[in-house]
């Protein structure tokens, strides 16, 4: 006999609730798209930034299509609030990433935020902004000892090389 | 008569002489150089009868505003680590003290500047070039340690090699019953296990600034030991002579030396070379590969630096003039021809 009511249990549901409904969820989402296609670079808390992602990196490939195809347009026009961003969209990040096939952005976590709430924060971002990077690129030290026995070691190798043939 | 004395007086003399030259066995030798060297340290101490205070401003990433008061001649940049932390008693290995490098068991004298140099600063050159001096230092102690008694080993002035020539080394004279002798791979493991036994024992390199005269006496029994420190005396710019203790044995170098053996991690002795009949006899130069506690490499990396350390490394007469020109050293390693690896 069962006794517990499925649709209580959320045990595997995988969609995330957020604001007052669906709509409203969609709302939230579209405004915070709109904040990072103007500033490339934005801070949330973790499940708002994680949701958006999905949808600005759809926004990207609709925006590959071009502004003359219709669908494309149409999706932009919902999902922008503002309109004045529209040619940025087509004409500044969809070429940036016309290389590129899935990974436009980057989301990395930062300490909770300072209120009562304590909620996780994180910081989204579209790949090619001007800021300085999230991941600095870390370069080892060249002048320590074991850097410079194979500096030495390298370059004996090439001398070598270089003289042979 | 006068003939009968001057006889007696003739003898005397090559008596005398006869008995400096006398050979002493090694242990008692290092047993004398190392108790001239403790008085002359007990003697130097001596000369701060009572305590007085200096102001030793540190410098470094996290200790910018740190002052420390301490006694003048009795406190080294070793007991200034000792107040900051374990790790920087860890990971110091030479000082800087008012833009001087100074080795960090040596006593302050005036109160100064002082920053602790590791290897893994931004800026390693000073610290990786005392290292090789003191590995090299290290393999001289070996090497006069390691022979019989009926053998005499006469150490020669450790020439200045950069780091990039993959090796440091350590010229050596050999007994002339030595001359025809080619070391095979288990005399180099032993040497190795000499020197990695000193390391394990993490004796300190004590420093000492004598007058030339000291120095003269303290190697007596060696007359290529007392032409380098004259060398050494008629280039200092204070007419001192520096040597360090380690252990019981004594030692010249032109340079600073490191900390403690313990400092170094990997060491390994690879090859020795003929470099043919000098001064004092068939010099030999003895090869040597070392790596500090902090930057081990891996065994694949390690090998191959040994077999690079294996080949015989070319002293220059430019290389030799290193410690005065650090500058245009830094210079040419950032020397754009050169491709620069990640």
């Amino acid at each position: 006999m069962r006794l517990t009511l499925r649709a209580l249990i959320s045990h595997g549901r995988v969609a995330r609730r957020m604001g007052l409904g669906p709509e409203s969820r969609i709302n939230m989402l579209r405004n915070i798209l709109t904040g990072l296609v103007r500033h490339e670079r934005i801070e949330t808390t973790w499940a708002r930034a994680d949701e958006v992602q999905f949808y600005a990196e759809k926004l990207i490939d609709y925006a590959k299509r071009g502004d003359t195809d219709e669908k494309a347009m149409q999706m932009a026009n919902f999902w922008l609030t503002e309109k004045d961003l529209l040619p940025k969209l087509f004409k500044v990040l969809a070429p940036r990433f016309e290389n590129q096939s899935k990974a436009y952005t980057y989301m990395a976590r930062l300490p909770n935020r300072e209120n009562l709430d304590r909620a996780a924060m994180a910081v989204l971002e579209y790949k090619g902004n001007p800021f300085p990077p999230l991941f600095p690129a870390k370069r080892e030290n060249e002048l320590t000892l074991i850097n410079q026995l194979l500096k030495g070691y390298r370059e004996e190798r090439a001398q070598l090389s270089g003289s042979k043939p | 008569m006068a003939c009968r004395t001057a006889c007696q007086m003739l003898q005397r003399r090559l008596a005398s002489s006869a008995a400096t030259s006398a050979r002493l066995s090694s242990a008692e030798l290092r047993s004398r150089r190392s108790s001239l060297f403790s008085e002359e340290q007990a003697r130097q101490r001596a000369l701060y009868p009572r305590i007085e205070k200096i102001e030793v401003q540190m410098q470094g990433p996290g200790l910018q505003g740190t002052l420390l008061v301490m006694n003048k001649g009795l406190s080294t940049p070793h007991s200034c680590a000792r107040h900051l932390s374990e790790w920087h008693l860890e990971s110091a290995v030479l000082a800087l003290v008012d833009g001087e490098a100074w080795p960090l068991h040596k006593p302050l004298t005036r109160s100064c500047a002082l920053t602790l140099l590791t290897f893994k600063d931004t800026n390693p050159l000073l610290a990786n070039q005392a290292y090789w001096r003191s590995c090299a230092a290290l393999l001289g102690q070996v090497l006069q340690n390691a022979f019989k008694d009926d053998f005499t080993v006469e150490l020669l002035k450790t020439p200045e090699v950069p780091v990039t020539s993959g090796a440091f080394c350590c010229d050596v004279v050999l007994d002339p019953q030595l001359d025809s002798w080619t070391p095979a791979e288990e005399a180099l493991h032993s040497l190795t296990r000499d020197a990695q036994q000193l390391i394990h024992r993490d004796l300190p390199w004590e420093p000492l600034e004598v007058a030339p005269p000291v120095a003269l006496d303290i190697f007596a029994h060696s007359r290529c030991k007392q032409t380098e420190v004259e060398e050494l005396a008629a280039h200092s710019t204070s007419g001192t002579v520096n040597i360090y203790r380690c252990g019981d044995h004594v030692t010249l170098s032109g340079g600073p030396l490191v900390a403690r053996t313990g400092l170094c991690m990997q060491y390994e002795v690879t090859a020795l070379h003929s470099l043919g009949q000098g001064a004092w006899g068939l010099h030999r130069r003895v090869q040597g590969l070392s790596l500090p506690q902090q930057l081990q490499a891996h065994h694949t990396v390690w090998r191959k630096l040994r077999k690079r350390a294996m080949k015989l490394v070319e002293v220059t007469p430019s290389s030799a003039n290193l410690t005065a020109e650090l500058p245009s050293e830094s210079s040419h390693l950032q020397d754009p021809a050169l491709p620069i690896h990640q």
